[in-house]
């Protein structure tokens, strides 16, 4: 492991293999439509973008890490900061609207200044209200935890109870020192 | 498996696909397939099939198990076909974990439980089972991109091969001119399924035109509007028939250059797309020299990560380009300057699965579907609180009050009807009384509303207007790119006049502040995202007027919903 500029410890070696096997482009032009690519590979890898992903993949494609955190700025997706133990998408599309999912997204800005995207104060769990459809609509108003788990039917009360127990649990494993 | 050299090795594998399929359905196993798509996993299609596995690992019922696509009924998810020997295949809804046991045993003593069972696949009802072509969800409408849906397992070539997939890719190839290809699209009148309604033909043509070279091809799987997920279930439950249309636009322009750009959340869908690119390649229907044509085609997937505004042309190239995502002025157009600066052609990704019929079939065979200027059939879906929620496709010029009442099956059990927004973001609803129009691409507009990419919210009256199209528009400040001044600073202006007037601050002039502050948006922004933005709270506004001003004189918001924290109502 290297020490890094993030404060914490990235591994940036299987990275690099993903990069040498799968990023190999033919030409510069073909190297710029990989950026996108190779930064989902590093968040998918990490949780987040760290700077020393971005530039390795900015070195390995032979393009300014300027372009990197240009398209990590734009894109809702990308994360530029370490995401909490756990990851909630909550569907903000239409259905989920109409179903009530305005009163979660409410109250996660009253509780937690959660807008956009962010994270409980105990970094238990990062919250993404989804500007768009999930696409399992009739379970609306809906949530994806950690990319596999589904919540369908939310509201208020279970949304609250969730978010409780999915702190508690990182309490429990703090406490354990069960993490690291 | 190796790359096929000409047509004939073709023929000849696709016979013996077409073999192994008859022997699957006419054998002595049971075949018991499982629809596996994100829609039907959310509600425990895997664990039905680990459960199946389990239960069939035995070997006490001798059974092919399988996995299929989604087949547009979210509300009888997950769903199980099987089909015994001699009988004909009976799908199951609703077949979640716990229901699995009992449903085996049941059939093994060979009671057909016509309680769970949504239909038969078969002409008329069997054994007091309804077909199930004759459900109030299937009866009217027509599959032709669904028709294999629920059918094929999305990730098996062999089965798109065996039911006639490539057979138009194939004809186009070896009978037919790429400017032949070209008319035969112009014929068929097919508009584009992206939203604008463009013909498709007509911008085929052009992108011929253009001399510049090389160029490009690109399927919009971006899908990235609150309102519609159409096109990633396309790609979950029959990914090559989006390549085949793919393939055929590669040879309209002949050009080996194709792309398709899938919106990031889909994970599915571009699994499966990217696992059926895998596929032509090993059998040699992507790469060099396809089939002996001197025909060569590469597919590229490329995907981005949450931004809506990347579902524009323009914006989209700029992705694929690895920049990021905001329109340019245009022109020139796309088929003139997309990628690359060089010439493309962008269609959506259910315009491209509606090709491969018509090459096969004839354009003039296409036209008479539908509507004499909406021709064909359209992927629709349905949000809010109907009974049947799901995937439909149906020849356009449907009426809106046949397609909410009977496909999707009417509201649910106590909710009423107060009206449904179309478009998206980019129009406006209608109400009770307006639905007799038909659903095509010219005849919504006249009403402010609009068929747009095909995805529909019915709302109940526990949805306030004003809150509504405050989220709406909402919606397009969040994902406005900031390039031009009316769109980044109209859209938040207008949800400010909004907020205001859901707290009980509004004045009577804001309504039309409202409306002039639109129509600067409207007039002045750079794209297609800024040119939209207001038009459904104008059609809210039109349409719900009468609950705007409640909001602003009795401060008093009928479906309880708006926050409303000003004090007392404004003395005059
Ligand atoms: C803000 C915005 C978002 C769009 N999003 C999509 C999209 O997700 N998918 C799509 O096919 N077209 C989308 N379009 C329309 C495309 O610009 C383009 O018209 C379409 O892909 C052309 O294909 P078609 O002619 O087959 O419809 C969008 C347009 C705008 C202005
Ligand atoms: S209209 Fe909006 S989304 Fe379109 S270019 Fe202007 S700021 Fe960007
Ligand atoms: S709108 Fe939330 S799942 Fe479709
Ligand atoms: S059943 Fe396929 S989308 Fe829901």
């Amino acid at each position: 492991m290297e020490p890094t500029k993030s404060g914490q410890r990235v591994d940036l070696e299987p990275l690099r293999r993903v990069l040498e096997e799968r990023f190999r482009p033919r030409d510069y032009r073909e190297a710029q439509e990989l950026v996108v690519g190779a930064c989902q590979e590093a968040q998918r890898l990490f949780g987040w973008v760290p700077p020393e992903a971005a530039q390795l993949i900015a070195e390995h494609l032979g393009v300014t890490t300027n372009r990197i955190y240009g398209l990590l700025t734009f894109y809702a997706d990308f994360r530029t900061e370490p995401p909490g133990r756990h990851f909630l998408w909550i569907c903000h599309g239409a259905a989920c609207y109409v179903a009530g999912a305005g009163r979660l997204v409410e109250f996660l800005q009253e509780r937690y200044g959660i807008t956009g995207q962010g994270t409980t104060p105990d970094g238990a769990l990062t919250v993404h209200v989804f500007n768009g459809c999930l696409g399992v609509c009739d379970l609306a108003p809906f949530a994806q935890l950690d990319h596999h788990e589904y919540v369908g039917r939310l509201n208020l009360e279970r949304l609250q109870a969730l978010i409780a127990e999915l702190q508690g649990e990182a309490q429990t494993e703090a406490a354990d020192g069960s993490t690291e | 498996m190796g790359r096929l050299s000409d047509r004939a090795a073709f023929e000849q594998y696709a016979a013996q696909a077409e073999q192994r399929w008859e022997t699957l359905w006419s054998g002595d196993r049971w075949v018991i397939s499982v629809g596996i798509s994100e829609c039907s996993i959310a509600k425990g299609a895997l664990e039905t099939y680990r459960h199946l596995e389990l239960l069939l690992s035995d070997g006490h019922i001798p059974a092919v198990l399988r996995r299929v696509g989604c087949a547009g009924w979210c509300f009888a998810e997950p769903f199980v076909e099987i089909k015994l020997p001699g009988q004909p295949p009976i799908v199951y809804g609703w077949v979640t974990t716990d229901r699995v046991p009992d449903l085996l045993d049941a059939l093994r003593r060979g009671e057909l439980r016509p309680e769970w069972a949504l239909g038969v696949r078969a002409g008329e009802s069997w054994q007091g089972i309804p077909a199930l072509r004759d459900h109030p969800f299937l009866r009217s409408q027509r599959r032709l991109l669904l028709e294999q849906a629920g059918i094929i397992d999305p990730e098996s070539i062999d089965d798109y091969i065996a039911t006639g997939g490539y057979r138009a890719f194939l004809k186009a190839l070896f009978e037919m001119t790429p400017e032949e290809v070209v008319n035969e699209v112009k014929t068929s009148n097919l508009r584009g399924r992206g939203g604008a309604g463009f013909p498709t033909g007509i911008k085929w043509e052009s992108g011929r035109r253009t001399p510049a070279w090389p160029k490009y091809v690109v399927v919009n799987s971006h899908e990235g509007e609150p309102n519609v997920f159409k096109d990633r279930r396309l790609l979950e439950t029959n990914p090559h028939l989006v390549l085949e249309g793919l393939l055929i636009g590669c040879y309209a322009l002949e050009t080996p250059h194709g792309y398709n750009y899938i919106g990031g959340e889909h994970a599915l869908a571009l699994r499966r797309f990217q696992k059926a690119v895998e596929q032509a390649y090993e059998l040699g229907l992507l790469g060099d020299n396809i089939l002996g044509s001197g025909f060569s085609c590469h597919v590229r997937v490329r995907t981005g990560g949450g931004a809506y505004i990347c579902g524009e042309g323009s914006a989209l190239m700029y992705a694929i380009m690895g920049q990021r995502g905001q329109p340019r002025t245009k022109p020139p157009r796309s088929v003139e300057e997309g990628l690359w600066k060089r010439p493309t052609v962008l269609n959506n990704t259910e315009t491209f699965a509606s090709i491969p019929a018509i090459i096969r079939n004839g354009g003039s065979w296409y036209a008479a579907l539908g509507t004499k200027e909406s021709t064909g059939t359209k992927l629709v879906t349905m949000q809010g609180p109907v009974r049947y929620l799901g995937v439909a496709e149906i020849e356009l010029g449907m009426p809106m009050r046949q397609l909410i009442f009977e496909v999707f099956g009417g509201l649910r059990d106590g909710y009423r009807f107060k009206g449904v927004q179309t478009g998206g973001v980019s129009a406006g609803p209608l109400r009770e009384e307006e639905l007799d129009v038909p659903v095509d691409f010219d005849a919504l507009t006249p009403l402010g509303a609009m068929l747009g990419s095909g995805g529909f919210v019915v709302f109940d009256d526990t949805v306030c207007a004003v809150d509504f199209a405050r989220y709406l528009v909402a919606f397009s400040r969040y994902e406005s790119c900031g390039k031009c001044t009316p769109c980044r600073l109209g859209t938040p202006a207008l949800v400010e006049i909004l907020d205001r007037i859901r707290h009980g601050f509004g004045r009577p002039e804001d309504l039309d502040v409202i409306q002039y502050a639109s129509k600067h948006i409207i007039d002045l922004s750079l794209c297609g995202l800024g040119q939209v933005a207001p038009m459904p709270l104008l059609g809210m506004l039109e349409r719900f007027r009468e609950e705007f001003i409640e909001h602003i004189t009795e401060r008093r918001c009928r479906a309880g919903v708006c926050p409303m924290t000003a004090a007392a109502p404004i003395a005059s």
